[in-house]
């Protein structure tokens, strides 16, 4: 049996604007109050008064009145969708301020209503919105006990058409024609209608609202198109107060993080990029982009990743709000850690090559790899990603140093005598190499050379350009 | 047992006496039984002198020698080639060049796994040996700490970050720092080729010369510093291996 929970934010045009409750603030819509904070009732601010009743009653006090913004409302609502998509793949919204979640099927997921509520409550609670429940099998029903006290909406035991004759008849606001002619017959509540033999009602108020009355009663299929997460992510986070230090951004950081990582978790989707955009008091943007080696949905790890790249970030201006855009989505993958790898290895290869990269630039990490060459120089790749290995392993490399010095370098010569770092004797060779005669002939004679301490290294005589070069060290 | 007293028992710095260890003739008293974690070095000579029979995995080695080295990374090999096994990174923090991968993988060491930090000041050095050493995914971690001055608490940072994870940790550091004191529980020198010198051991020998037979050598293997002799009719040969230019 299904089970609907229906969220009713009867507050939303108030607390998608602001969540101020030290000063009264008051939402307006063509100059007559639709939503008022605490403080501004404790003052008697009612809904439906002018704009100019506002004002006599605030008297000294500063009050904001602010216009309405459904934009902005509905934005929070999807937003609400995005985070009860966690809760429920089945719900939608309905109204211009309501949630309706199907949680028969959750129950189980969640072990009781208990938990499940527990969960919502602290959910809407952290997101600083406020709503009313109501539960009922059918979504309309629930929309409508969300009216009812909320002992009576929560009831779920009793029947629902005890729980449903109480309620006034002037709540179905989409049929107000129809409800007026009914309250001028003496019929008030739910309960006078629903007691009427549904052909009578049926001639007498039109097909609509019969229909309506079967759909609360779940006699009549209710369907609707169900909410479906965004292909790409974007959330923001407005301190409401000037930022000056990078510490500052933090906590909105791990929050936002938190967001995207429950909505990656929902959709089953990985990111290895996520941007940032530091919104200034001018409205200026600044990017600032964190990437990682390895798509993963991590909060943790991206929160170390991403203030590693703060800590490098100087703030010119002071920061009012900070967004969190994640565009490239692919499908989760999970690699896992190895369980019975004798070595304790916590995390994968690629976390630490993100934190390095991170702070260090992507620049400062290489790997190196073996290329089929006969030049020296160009037999060993170095890159900052993934370098191919096409080495043949039975290769001779018999005298070969181990370090190679990028680029070879010019070595004195005096008479018959060589310097680096002191006099050079040759003690083995020559090899000679000879290689890339199609593009800029090279002919070499190796040789290894020492030190007066018994340090080896790899010299060559350039045929020719007839010079000594240093380029490699024996260990 | 009270707290404070079990967390200075549980790092690894604090040494703990053991009864068996003052009944035995063959164990110095302060030898550091309960912890034996160690990789062999390759190097018979090397590994009968050296406390644990290898190389120490809980602690930094600190390894002193000037100018290039001295054969100081040939030491090390043979280690990089059993941990190769484990497929974790082996890095390379402010290496002097460039490591000759085909002579890497010749050893038997997997190149895909080998990382190069180019740190560009002191601090972001430190930053990268403390996070490579603490950071589970590395099999071996070589820092090359360079000539400048590095104060007891910095050290000890990297050392107490070694001792929390289980790789081969390697500072290679000047040969002027050896009358410094250093919280490294192994501090070797290189004074001449193929002799290592035994500056600190915890527990155990020092003050000593190593040598390193070339016996010990992985035979059939290109050796580093096994040159053959160059006698004088090598003189007038011709050149070894060259491949011929295509006129």
């Amino acid at each position: 049996m299904s089970l609907w929970l229906c969220l009713r934010f009867e507050q939303l045009p108030l607390q998608c604007l602001s969540h101020c409750e030290q000063q009264p603030v008051v939402v307006l819509a063509a100059q007559r109050v639709v939503r008022a904070n605490d403080c501004a009732a404790a003052l008697g601010i009612r809904q439906d008064m002018g704009t100019a009743t506002v004002r006599a009653l605030a008297g000294n006090e500063p009050v904001r009145l602010l216009e309405r913004d459904e934009q902005a409302e509905q934005r929070c609502l999807q937003q609400l969708c995005c985070w009860a998509y966690s809760i429920t793949p089945t719900l939608h919204t309905y109204q211009s301020d309501c949630l309706q979640l199907e949680i028969g099927g959750s129950l189980n997921l969640f072990r009781g209503i208990d938990t499940l509520l527990a969960e919502v409550t602290s959910g809407i609670g952290s997101r600083g919105y406020e709503a009313r429940y109501a539960l009922a099998p059918t979504p309309k029903a629930a929309w409508l006990l969300s009216f009812a006290a909320q002992d009576t909406a929560m009831a779920m035991q009793q029947p629902l058409t005890e729980r449903l004759n109480p309620l006034p008849l002037n709540l179905l606001q989409e049929f107000t024609t129809t409800v007026d002619s009914l309250r001028r017959a003496g019929l008030h509540t739910l309960g006078d209608v629903l007691a009427l033999p549904p052909t009578a009602l049926g001639r007498r108020c039109g097909k609509e609202f019969t229909h309506f009355l079967q759909q609360l009663l779940g006699q009549r299929e209710d369907l609707q198109v169900d909410y479906h997460p965004p292909a790409t992510f974007s959330d923001e986070y407005w301190y409401g107060y000037e930022v000056k230090t990078n510490d500052e951004l933090l906590p909105a950081v791990q929050l936002l993080l938190q967001s995207l990582c429950r909505f990656l978790r929902n959709t089953q989707l990985q990111t290895g990029e996520i941007n940032w955009q530091l919104i200034g008091i001018d409205h200026q943007v600044r990017d600032v982009c964190v990437r990682s080696a390895s798509n993963h949905s991590d909060w943790e790890n991206w929160y170390q990743l991403s203030t590693l790249r703060f800590s490098q970030v100087t703030l010119t201006d002071s920061v009012e709000g900070l967004a969190l855009i994640c565009e490239q989505l692919r499908p989760g993958q999970q690699d896992s850690i190895d369980l019975f790898s004798p070595r304790n290895q916590r995390e994968p290869l690629t976390s630490l090559l993100d934190r390095l990269r991170s702070r260090l630039g992507l620049q400062a990490i290489e790997k190196v790899g073996c290329r089929d060459e006969h030049l020296p120089e160009f037999a060993v790749l170095i890159s900052s990603d993934h370098p191919g290995n096409e080495h043949r392993s039975n290769e001779h490399c018999a005298q070969r140093p181990f370090w190679l010095m990028p680029q070879p370098k010019a070595l004195r010569q005096q008479g018959k005598q060589l310097y680096w770092q002191g006099a050079l004797d040759l003690v083995y060779g020559p090899e000679r190499i000879e290689d890339n005669w199609w593009h800029e002939a090279v002919s070499r004679d190796y040789y290894v050379a020492t030190d007066s301490g018994g340090q080896h290294y790899w010299v060559f005589r350039d045929r020719l350009g007839r010079q000594w070069y240093m380029h490699g060290v024996f260990e | 047992m009270n707290e404070m007293l079990e967390q200075v028992i549980n790092r690894n710095d604090t040494w703990r006496g053991h009864r068996r260890s003052f009944r035995g003739h063959n164990i110095s008293a302060n030898s550091d039984c309960h912890n034996t974690q160690s990789l062999a070095t390759g190097y018979a000579t090397l590994d009968a002198q050296l406390q644990q029979g290898g190389w120490p995995l809980d602690s930094t080695i600190e390894l002193l020698s000037d100018g290039c080295g001295l054969g100081a990374m040939g030491l090390f090999l043979s280690a990089m080639e059993h941990l190769s096994e484990q497929g974790r990174w082996q890095v390379f923090i402010a290496p002097p060049y460039i490591p000759y991968a085909p002579l890497l993988a010749a050893r038997g060491i997997d190149t895909q796994q080998i990382l190069l930090i180019h740190p560009k000041n002191r601090k972001d050095l430190l930053w990268a040996t403390e996070q490579a050493l603490r950071s589970t995914t590395c099999s071996a971690v070589f820092s090359w700490l360079g000539a400048q001055n590095y104060s007891y608490s910095e050290l000890r940072k990297l050392q107490l970050a070694a001792a929390s994870g289980d790789s081969l940790a390697v500072l290679f550091r000047p040969n002027q720092v050896s009358q410094q004191h250093a919280p490294s529980s192994l501090r070797l020198q290189m004074r001449e080729y193929r002799k290592v010198h035994i500056l600190k051991q915890r527990g155990g020998n020092h003050s000593i010369d190593v040598e390193l037979p070339p016996a010990d050598d992985v035979p059939q293997q290109p050796q580093l510093w096994d040159l053959p002799t160059w006698t004088a009719s090598d003189r007038h040969s011709t050149a070894v291996g060259t491949p011929l230019p295509i006129a």
